[in-house]
């Protein structure tokens, strides 16, 4: 876009003035990450490094003493300590840690370590958390009671005299498990510490800018002395906002060696110790009225959130219901807490209502986008809903109000889901923009990529300002070092950081305007930046001859808040088709479409691998995923990536991601999260579509789906 | 706790080689005895590794270039490249074969490096995600997955890199459902798989191109 002066103050224009913005954008760190030579945490090699390894305590509930010297004797391992002795609450809890010349030998001390292990009962899964005479998980709490102050929400006496008046009522309970986040990248850091009064700690971690104060309470440190680096991070989903006992073990081995120390959990300990998204039972009682109207939602829902209580999402979700009731509880396990997963809460709910509301479409007979709209307020979701209809072929199917029973092997079904998020941003960001005599412009904030592009946003936005392209322009991230940045959670990032890098872009484009008048013999405002070139008057300067003219220091600006800059609250419907193998109960998901709002989206070329991915992390949740705990033996029977199955390469339906262009916000939202969550129930209803089988237990295993079919006579 | 440095020649009560020798070391060694024999080079003037103690020196070209790593035998090739040599790109996920972030080609052939020991890799060709471009032209397969958004937070790119590059260099007409059965053990967390398989079929486009043309790298092979 051409830029000038006199607009007054920063906004994102008109998307088809744009020339680097609302266009595809290959991420500027692609090359980089292409030839593997993007260094994550995990590749920094500090000189003197040495390799951490934590000991886990593989009972849930013990009492536990920890013997080092084994570990010791050993020659090669330099360090060990004990991060805890005493009451153990979980498997998988770290008790200590050894640091060693190589990974090798630092796992042969970590097996070294003697553990002296006093067993107690445990309780693991809901049902032995809530048997009689189940032992207390929480000293201060019950195993399972009321979540929050409260516990309730609603009106419980008009919900059930609601309940009494329906045309059509139905009561289902719904099991969503505990699902892992599952990062390519572990938790942990590379500490680099080597005795003296400062240190940088390489993190995995969506916030840089909260590791360095932990991380100097281990060290002895002063937190302004602490320096937290994260070029290139290998996914969080949520689960990666503190240090975790990794790094806080890896301070602990490097202040006790005076070396820099590596300590990354390995994967089991990562299943174990490092994420998940709470599991629910949620019980449901909806009544609708003849023309579809949801008259009345009575809720029981139990959070399974470990030693955590789980996230405060609850029913009706994004429906409307003319009375509703909402018991909460919160049941505790030995296990880990739960931790925020991508949309925290929201796919556990909205899988339980998507199903329900079909089921409530089905007992009237009628078709299931129009319960939605029936049910849902805001015009968005209708024409995203009718959008997402049209893509998957609702039109032609045969199935749209009852379902289907296939044609004896297979049968084939679709399903609906529709979500909302929020997405805004907040205050507290700070970017610079620095332009220099030799033609770099460099635009600055700490904040970290987690995977979503942002690095490539900072470029794009200061190019879009200053006449250039996105390869042009330099961005620096992730770095405590660099002006303050976010954390990346709740896809407030796109929206907390582009308004302070525009805000510092056309402030450097100014001060540069007003440098320049006076050599293109024109008015401060009339000079344009455009194409890598500076106009003004009758003469032109190509942006590299602007910039030579600059003092040595160059030219730089700082970037501040500005609200009406990003935008809040999203809309998203999707779609899902399936082919259901009546015979061994395989669902394969064939298609599926989301048609999604964000306001102004700044690359839709990462905005639909976000979305696609969503997609795909909600076929894992649906059909796959699951952590699954031996009651009996207190541990997880899946604690790895070949018994914990995510989605793989031939498990990818066709994906359509479009994003909803009727939405004019001329501001942008983050779209990390609301898409990961209507595509679960889409998929669980799409099954029901098909053949009729209800299954109300995720994930769609083939032998659910059996026994459902079976169900059926 | 640091470890105090024991007097020379005191004993311990469990030393790393005493555990390899009683708990399945015997089984490794029976494995690798014959390995280390005729595959490792073994360092001048020690004679033939005969045990899991000693370290061996493993000859191998890395992307083109000889390398020699001094590793123990039980060092994984991922580890070798990782920690010996310092090159990163190939990534330790779940160190069991389940992901393929490690995934290297040894003689063409896509392996996982975390389960292939660093002295099978004597005498061979190493091809990591890191020698594949030349000077600043990245390969086919590495320029599409750049325009294609073939990645997100990228820690398995380097992987799904070379095990498309592997696919690809067999058979540049490789069908979309042949690309997805490379991929097969490759696991993306972020969900990037259909701007991965965009990436190989382009890809493939301009190898066979680059072929008929007659210019450019063959095939992008070697």
């Amino acid at each position: 876009m051409s830029r000038r002066l006199d607009e007054g103050a920063p906004s994102w224009g008109a998307r088809e003035d744009h020339t680097v913005l609302h266009k595809d954008t290959p991420r500027v760190s692609a090359a980089g990450k292409v030839r593997g030579t993007a260094e994550y945490s995990m590749d920094k090699r500090p000189e003197g490094l040495l390799y951490g390894r934590l000991v886990c305590v593989q009972i849930p509930n013990a009492e536990v003493s920890v013997d080092l010297a084994p570990a010791l004797a050993i020659d090669g391992v330099e360090a060990a300590v004990v991060l805890r002795e005493g009451r153990t609450r979980y498997n998988g809890q770290a008790v200590a840690a050894v640091a060693a010349r190589t990974p090798e030998l630092a796992d042969d001390g970590a097996r070294a370590v003697q553990l002296d292990v006093t067993p107690h009962e445990w309780a693991v899964t809901h049902a032995q958390a809530t048997a009689e005479r189940a032992p207390q998980v929480d000293d201060e709490r019950p195993n399972r009671g009321p979540r929050g102050r409260r516990g309730t929400h609603g009106d419980e006496e008009a919900t059930e005299a609601a309940l009494e008046g329906a045309e059509v009522v139905v009561e289902t309970e719904y099991y969503v498990p505990v699902q892992h986040h599952a990062s390519l990248e572990p938790h942990g850091v590379v500490a680099d510490f080597r005795g003296g009064d400062e240190a940088t700690v390489y993190a995995s971690t969506q916030v840089v800018f909260g590791i360095p104060g932990s991380a100097a309470r281990e060290l002895g440190l002063k937190r302004r002395d602490v320096r937290c680096v994260t070029e290139h991070m290998g996914g969080g989903f949520g689960s990666k906002f503190s240090m975790d006992v990794a790094g806080r073990a890896a301070c602990k081995l490097a202040k006790e060696t005076g070396r820099p120390v590596y300590l990354f959990n390995d994967r089991v300990q990562e299943f174990q110790t490092a994420g998940n998204r709470s599991g629910s039972l949620q019980t449901l009682r909806a009544g609708a009225k003849a023309d579809g109207t949801l008259c009345a939602l009575h809720t029981v829902m139990d959070k399974l959130g470990g030693l955590g209580r789980g996230p405060g999402a609850r029913q009706p979700y994004i429906y409307e219901a003319e009375s509703s009731y909402t018991a909460e509880f919160a049941v505790h396990t030995h296990t880990d807490s739960s931790r925020a997963m991508r949309a925290p809460g929201h796919p556990q709910v909205s899988f339980a209502i998507e199903s329900t509301l079909d089921q409530l479409a089905y007992g009237l007979g009628m078709d299931l986008v129009e319960i939605r709209k029936r049910n849902l307020a805001s015009e968005v979701y209708h024409r995203q809903l009718d959008r997402v209809a049209r893509e998957i072929g609702w039109d032609d199917h045969p199935h749209r109000t009852a379902p289907g029973r296939g044609d004896g092997w297979t049968a084939e079904g679709i399903g609906f889901g529709v979500a909302t998020w929020g997405g805004g941003g907040r205050p507290g960001a700070v970017a610079e923009v620095r332009i220099d005599p030799g033609g770099g412009v460099v635009a600055s904030i700490g904040v970290q990529d987690i995977g979503t592009g942002v690095r490539t946003l900072v470029a794009m936005i200061a190019a879009e300002e200053l006449g250039l392209r996105a390869e042009d322009v330099l961005p620096r991230i992730g770095d405590t070092n660099l002006p303050r940045g976010v954390g990346s959670g709740g896809s407030v990032t796109t929206g907390s950081v582009s308004p302070v890098v525009k805000s510092a872009a056309w402030r450097a484009r100014h001060a540069f305007a007003e440098h320049l008048a006076p050599i293109l013999g024109c008015e401060a405002e009339a000079v344009v930046f455009r194409d890598g070139e500076v106009h003004g008057g009758e003469k032109k300067l190509s942006f590299g001859e602007a910039c030579a003219s600059l003092p040595p220091e160059g030219l730089a600006a700082q970037g501040e808040w500005i609200e009406e800059l990003q935008a809040s609250g999203v809309h998203g419907a999707q779609a899902a088709r399936v082919r259901v193998d009546l015979m061994t109960g395989e669902v394969k998901v064939l298609k599926m479409v989301a048609v999604q709002d964000s306001g102004l989206v700044l690359n839709p070329l990462t905005w639909r691998s976000q979305v696609n991915g969503s997609m795909i992390q909600a076929i894992g949740q649906a059909l796959y995923e699951e952590r699954v705990m031996d009651p009996d033996l207190g541990l997880q029977l899946n604690a790895n990536l070949g018994d914990y199955k995510i989605p793989g390469s031939l498990e990818i339906p066709e994906l359509v991601s479009i994003i909803d262009e009727e939405d004019t916000r001329q501001a942008p939202i983050g779209v990390g999260e609301p898409p990961v969550i209507p595509g679960v129930g889409a998929i669980a209803n799409a099954v029901h579509n098909a053949c009729g089988a209800r299954v109300t237990s995720l994930p769609l295993t083939p032998d659910k789906v059996l026994e459902a079919l079976a169900s059926l006579g | 706790m640091k470890r105090e440095r024991q007097a020379e020649g005191a004993p311990s009560s469990l030393s790393r080689r005493s555990f390899l020798k009683g708990a399945g070391g015997a089984a490794a060694g029976g494995v690798l005895a014959g390995e280390l024999a005729s595959a490792a080079t073994t360092k001048a003037g020690s004679g033939p590794a005969r045990t899991l103690e000693d370290k061996v020196t493993v000859a191998l070209r890395l992307n083109g270039e000889p390398l020699e790593l001094e590793v123990e035998p039980r060092t994984t090739l991922l580890s070798a490249l990782r920690v010996s040599a310092g090159h990163t790109a190939a990534k330790p996920v779940c160190e069991r074969g389940n992901c393929g972030a490690c995934t290297v080609l040894m003689d063409d052939e896509p392996v996982y490096s975390c389960l292939t020991l660093a002295v099978r890799a004597a005498g061979k060709d190493v091809r990591t995600a890191g020698g594949l471009a030349e000077g600043e032209e990245l390969s086919p397969v590495q320029q599409a997955m750049v325009d294609e958004d073939g990645m997100m937070c990228g820690f398995c790119t380097p992987g799904f890199v070379m095990s498309v590059t592997a696919c690809l260099e067999k058979n540049p007409r490789a069908t979309d459902a042949e690309v997805r059965a490379a991929c097969s053990g490759n696991l993306c967390r972020c969900g990037t798989y259909p701007h991965v398989f965009s990436a190989a079929l382009e890809a493939g486009r301009q190898m066979v191109a680059q072929d008929e043309g007659g210019g450019g790298r063959p095939g992008g092979g070697r």
